[in-house]
């Protein structure tokens, strides 16, 4: 196994970490260290502040992706059972052997579903554009919201950058302290 | 002959904008006109440097311009698209994932230079690297003809006293541990002061460390270290930001160890300058860091915390050691005292095409 270290010819390696390892026993035995405050150590991570130049503004193209294309009204019943082609004359024929059936035992339930589903549609027309704009208001709703959450990450990360700066002309300050203290000690009394 | 150089930024005490200034001064020393040309640059050089869109006024087959290449910038096209003789003189690109989640503008620039680089393979006359380990990622990003030009180490400007104010600061028989870098994620300043804090923890309560860097543009990453030693609860790391030279110099002489954990070096003035201030050095294994040691100080293969803190306190504590690692370090210091630099740049220019 290769060592760890590496130095000149003149310096014993061996001699060096035997040391360092008789060091890290004692320090273990005595209680005063633990190999998990050394993993836990090396293990922490830097946890940089967010950067928002990445983050966009809008975010409905990733809550609502192909929203607009899904949003357009449904066709009207009457078109989509219209018979055409081929199919209305087997209908049609289909009709006619069926039709005191149909007259007298479906036909009620098939006008009374009908108007209801017209009743229903007529209803439909009205409420969907309603429906239509609370979505759309539902929507930016979201936007405001995930913009109030930028903006007061973004705030706070702005506050958490001042705070560095603050703290790094307190350093300063502190170290143009010990050093006007320094001068003035220098100086003939 | 006329000699001009490229860089994307000329800040100031930059590694490579100092060594573009010596390298000019030596040119125009020895009868060669050389100007500086820039993307950015610190107010403080305006009248030193011009604007690098400036060049067509001054481009020329018979000329040579060499760039110093370390980030992706709208410079490289301009310097592909000339006419002149081309060299580039690589210092190292740091790996974007570094500043990932602290820079994503940077990380952004950097991987465009990794990609720029390999574009300038084949269109270049000379790449040096300014270490064997730089050369090595030329070879490997397809040059065909690459070359080593040592950074130019001037030593005698760190023989200075130390400052008498900072003596009454911070000689007060506390331990002091440093690092020189800026304060940048790939430096990993934050394992340093891991192994600074179980240091101080188990071994010496009456200890320092000096954190000798700018994190202007870093703050972010500062932050994140601020917090950090907020839940270690680490006490009397001193962060300079940017100092002048003879604060650095002041600080340096006033440490007992130097200690650099970085994940990424193209080389590493700081440790050299270490050396020759003569201060033990206990340094990570990364990049051209074991190239830059030569045999000097203490080489880390891997990041054992609590290992580190004892290496340091064996170091702190046993003036043998310390003696033998200082004479090792002033042996290995000889290679750079050694190198002339303009020297070795001259006989590159003179083998280039006519």
């Amino acid at each position: 196994m290769e060592p760890s270290i590496l130095a000149a010819a003149e310096i014993n390696v061996e001699e060096i970490m035997a040391a360092i390892r008789k060091r890290i026993q004692d320090k273990k035995d005595s209680g005063l260290l633990k190999q998990s405050e050394i993993d836990e150590i090396a293990e922490m991570e830097l946890q940089p502040l967010p950067d928002f130049l990445e983050i966009p503004s809008i975010y409905e193209p990733v809550l609502y992706p192909g929203f607009a294309e899904n949003m357009a009204p449904p066709a009207p019943l009457e078109e989509a059972i219209r018979e055409t082609g081929p199919a209305k004359g087997l209908l049609k024929k289909i009709r006619s052997l069926l039709f005191p059936l149909i007259r007298f035992m479906t036909r009620p339930l098939y006008v009374e579903l009908k108007t209801g589903i017209l009743d229903l549609q007529k209803k439909v027309q009205i409420v969907l554009p309603i429906v239509l704009q609370s979505s759309e208001y539902i929507r930016l709703l979201h936007n405001a919201m995930h913009n109030l959450i930028v903006e007061a990450s973004k705030l706070k990360t702005e506050e958490e950058l001042l705070k560095t700066k603050i703290r790094i002309l307190e350093d300063k300050m502190e170290f143009l302290e010990n050093r006007e203290r320094a001068l003035e000690k220098k100086l003939p009394s | 002959m006329k000699v001009h150089q490229f860089l994307t930024s000329y800040s100031y005490g930059d590694a490579i904008g100092n060594e573009a200034l010596e390298i000019r001064d030596y040119l125009r020393a020895n009868g060669i006109e050389s100007e500086i040309f820039t993307l950015h640059y610190h107010p403080r050089y305006a009248r030193q440097v011009r604007n690098y869109l400036e060049y067509d006024r001054f481009s020329d087959p018979g000329n040579t311009v060499i760039f110093h290449f370390s980030i992706g910038s709208p410079v490289t096209k301009k310097f592909l698209r000339l006419a002149d003789r081309k060299i580039i003189i690589y210092h190292n690109i740091t790996p974007y994932h570094f500043f990932l989640d602290f820079h994503r503008i940077l990380a952004k620039d950097c991987f465009k230079g990794r990609i720029e680089l390999k574009s300038l393979a084949d269109k270049v006359d000379l790449a040096l690297g300014d270490s064997e380990y730089n050369r090595s990622e030329l070879v490997a990003a397809g040059f065909p003809r690459t070359g080593v030009l040592p950074l130019v180490m001037d030593f005698a400007k760190f023989d200075l006293p130390v400052l008498p104010v900072f003596k009454e600061i911070f000689a007060d028989g506390k331990s002091n541990i440093l690092f020189v870098g800026r304060i940048i994620p790939n430096k990993k300043v934050e394992d340093v002061i891991k192994a600074f804090h179980l240091y101080q923890r188990h071994f010496n309560p009456d200890s320092r460390l000096f954190l000798i860097g700018e994190y202007r543009g870093f703050e972010r990453y500062f932050s994140a270290l601020q917090s950090l030693i907020g839940k270690l609860q680490v006490k009397n790391i001193h962060f300079s930001g940017h100092v002048p030279l003879a604060e650095m110099v002041s600080y340096a002489k006033l440490s007992q160890l130097y200690l650099h954990l970085s994940e990424h070096e193209g080389f590493c003035a700081p440790i050299v300058e270490s050396f020759h201030l003569g201060i033990p050095v206990v340094a990570y294994d990364a990049g051209a860091v074991a190239e830059t040691m030569n045999g000097g100080g203490v080489l880390l293969r891997e990041k054992n915390f609590f290992q580190i803190a004892a290496l340091c306190h064996e170091i702190l504590t046993r003036p043998e050691l310390q003696a033998v690692l200082l004479a090792g370090q002033r042996q290995a210091l000889e290679k750079y005292r050694q190198q002339r630099t303009g020297t070795i740049l001259l006989e590159y220019l003179r083998g280039l095409r006519p």
